[in-house]
C-alpha cells in the first residue's frame, strides 16, 4: 500500500466522519454507520475520529456540549412531553367523568 | 503534455546534441524543424512551457529552425527528411505549434528514439525524401527569410526572454509588434522574425497560464460557494479555520434564546402552557417531531414568517425527517437556516447555532437530516455520496490530521494497511 493511497483512504474517512457529524452523530454512530455503509473498520474510523479531534480541538469540544445540550433537551421534550401527555389523558378523563 | 515537453526537450536536446555532432549534415538536408529547434526549444521551456497547440505557424520559424540548427552548413531551401526524422519527439511540442505540416514530421520523428535517430535518419531518408522534401521546400517557400538562406541561431536565454518580456509588457501584450519589440530591445543579432516567433510562443503560453488560473479561481470559487466560504486553497485554509473557531465558541454563548424566535415562524408556538421560557424553547426544537403545525406564530419578532423562504428549508430542520422528508433538503448550496442568520451565516459552513443544529449544515450534499436522529436513509445518501465522489468538498473542512500520525495510530492498534484488505 502505497503512502498515497493511505493518505487518500484516511482523507475519504475523513470526509465520511465530517458527513456524520454534520447528521449530528457521535463517534459510536459514526463508526457503526461508516462500518455498515462503507465498509469501514470501526477502529479506524475511531482512530481517524480521534485525531480529527486532536487537530480540531475546539470544534470538537463544541460540538460535543452541542450534542450534550441537545441531548439533555430531548430528554427533557421527552419528559415534558409525557407529562403533556398525562395531563391531556387525565384532563380527558376528567371530561369524561 | 506540457509537462512532459520540457523534459523531453531537454533530454532529447542533449542527445541531439551529441548526434549533431558525430553527424555530418549534408547542406541539402536541412531540417525544418531541426534539432536547433530543440536547443531553441530547451531555453523556452526552461523559461515558459512549450506545450502549446496553436495551430498558427510564422512561416519564418521554419527558418529560424533551421538557422538554429547547429550545423556547421548552411542551411539551404530544403529541408530534407534528414531533418524531419531527426525531429526527436521533444521537437514534437515546439513544431507541431509552428507547422501543421511539420506536425507528421513530428510524429514520424516520435517514433524514434533521440539515440537511434541518427541511423533511422539515414534509413528513412531514402523511405521519404519526397515527404520531407516537399514539407521542407514547401516551408522554405512559406518563409521568406530576408537575409537569403543563412539563420542565425537565436539564443533565448533567460536574460533575453527577460528583456524580450519587459519589452512585450511595456507595448502591452496584445500591442507588442516584433518590430517594436525589436527595437525596445535593441540587440542587434535578433532578427523581426525571431522575435514574432518567440512572441508567439510567449502569447501561447500566456493564454495557457491564464485559462489554467482561471478555471482553478472558479473552481475555488464554486467550491466557496458550495462550502459557504469553504475555500480549498491554503491561503482560505487559515481564514477558514478562524472563521471556524468562532462559530464553535458561538453557539454556546448564543445559547438557545436568539435562534429560536425567527425560524419556527410558522410552525409552532412556545407552550405557553408550560410558561417556563426555557423550557419552551428548547420544546420548540423538538416540537417539530411531535406537533402538527400549529396555528401561525403570530408573536415572532424579527423575520417575520414570509421574510423566510417558506416551507422546505424550515420544515427540513424543524421537522424530523419522517414527517417531512420529502420537503427535505433545499437544493445542495442553500445558505443554510436559520433566516434569522442567512447572509452573515453563509460564509460559515457550519453555523451551529445552537438549535437546529444539523439544519444549518446545508451544505453541498443532501441534506443533513439536521434531527436528532438522522435517518438512515440520508446517512446512507450521504456516505454514499462521498464515496462515489471523493472530490467534493468537505462538508465541515475540518483541519485533517497527518497521515503518519494516523497510522502510527493504527499500527498501535493493530492495523497495518490502510486501506485494510478485509473489510470490517
Amino acid at each position: 500500500m502505497g503512502s498515497e493511497s493511505s493518505a487518500q483512504y484516511i482523507h475519504m474517512v475523513q470526509h465520511l466522519i465530517e458527513e456524520c457529524i454534520v447528521f449530528n452523530m457521535s463517534k459510536e454512530e459514526c463508526m457503526e454507520a461508516l462500518s455498515k455503509h462503507a465498509n469501514i473498520t470501526p477502529v479506524i474510523t475511531s482512530t481517524v475520529w480521534k485525531e480529527l479531534e486532536k487537530e480540531n480541538k475546539e470544534f470538537f469540544e463544541s460540538y460535543t456540549k452541542k450534542r450534550e445540550e441537545k441531548s439533555s433537551s430531548d430528554q427533557e421534550t421527552e419528559t415534558s412531553q409525557r407529562i403533556q401527555n398525562i395531563l391531556l389523558d387525565s384532563s380527558k378523563k376528567i371530561n369524561d367523568q | 503534455m506540457i509537462a512532459v515537453s520540457p523534459l523531453r526537450n531537454s533530454k532529447n536536446d542533449r542527445e541531439e546534441e551529441e548526434l549533431m555532432e558525430g553527424f555530418s549534415m549534408e547542406e541539402s538536408d536541412f531540417p525544418d524543424f531541426c534539432v536547433g529547434n530543440l536547443l531553441d526549444s530547451i531555453d523556452f521551456d526552461d523559461l515558459f512551457v512549450v506545450g502549446i497547440s496553436d495551430g498558427d505557424v510564422l512561416p519564418d520559424l521554419e527558418h529560424e529552425m533551421l538557422a538554429d540548427f547547429s550545423s556547421p552548413s548552411p542551411l539551404s531551401g530544403g529541408g530534407e527528411e534528414e531533418s524531419d526524422v531527426i525531429n526527436p519527439p521533444s521537437s514534437l511540442s515546439s513544431v507541431e505549434n509552428f507547422d501543421h505540416d511539420e506536425i507528421k514530421s513530428a510524429s514520424s520523428s516520435e517514433n524514434a528514439t533521440t539515440t537511434n535517430n541518427a541511423a533511422i535518419v539515414i534509413n528513412k531518408k531514402d523511405d521519404e525524401p519526397n515527404v520531407a522534401g516537399e514539407r521542407g521546400r514547401k516551408s522554405m517557400a512559406h518563409s521568406k527569410n530576408p537575409m537569403g538562406k543563412k539563420k542565425v541561431k537565436v539564443d533565448w536565454t533567460p536574460e533575453l526572454h527577460r528583456r524580450f518580456v519587459q519589452a512585450v509588457e511595456q507595448l502591452g501584450v496584445d500591442k507588442a509588434v516584433p518590430s517594436r519589440i525589436l527595437e525596445l530591445m535593441g540587440i542587434d543579432c535578433l532578427t523581426r522574425h525571431n522575435i514574432a516567433s518567440h512572441l508567439q510562443k510567449y502569447r501561447s503560453h500566456r493564454k495557457h497560464l491564464l485559462a489554467r488560473e482561471a478555471e482553478a479561481a472558479s473552481w475555488s470559487q464554486r467550491r466557496q460557494m458550495y462550502g459557504g466560504g469553504r475555500v480549498a486553497t491554503a491561503a482560505a485554509t487559515v481564514k477558514r479555520e478562524n472563521q471556524h473557531v468562532k462559530p464553535w465558541i458561538a453557539p454556546t454563548t448564543i445559547g438557545f434564546p436568539p435562534p429560536v424566535t425567527p425560524p419556527i415562524p410558522h410552525h409552532f408556538r412556545p407552550l405557553h402552557v408550560w410558561g417556563h421560557p426555557s423550557l419552551d424553547q428548547s420544546m420548540m426544537n423538538t416540537w417539530p417531531k411531535h406537533l402538527t403545525p400549529p396555528p401561525p406564530q403570530p408573536t415572532w419578532p424579527p423575520p417575520p414568517p414570509h421574510s423566510l423562504p417558506p416551507p422546505p428549508t424550515d420544515n427540513s430542520f424543524w421537522i424530523s425527517h419522517h414527517h417531512h422528508h420529502q420537503h427535505h433538503v433545499p437544493t445542495p448550496g442553500t445558505p443554510c437556516f436559520p433566516p434569522h442568520m442567512p447572509p452573515t451565516r453563509f460564509p460559515t459552513p457550519l453555523v451551529p447555532a445552537g438549535i437546529p443544529p444539523q439544519a444549518m449544515y446545508m451544505v453541498e450534499q443532501p441534506q443533513p437530516p439536521s434531527d436528532i436522529h438522522p435517518s438512515k436513509e440520508s446517512v446512507d445518501a450521504a456516505i454514499g455520496d462521498v464515496l462515489t465522489k471523493p472530490w467534493l468538498p468537505l462538508p465541515l473542512g475540518l483541519k485533517p490530521p497527518s497521515v503518519n500520525s494516523v497510522m502510527v495510530e493504527l499500527q498501535l492498534q493493530g492495523i497495518s494497511k490502510i486501506p485494510p484488505t478485509t473489510c470490517a
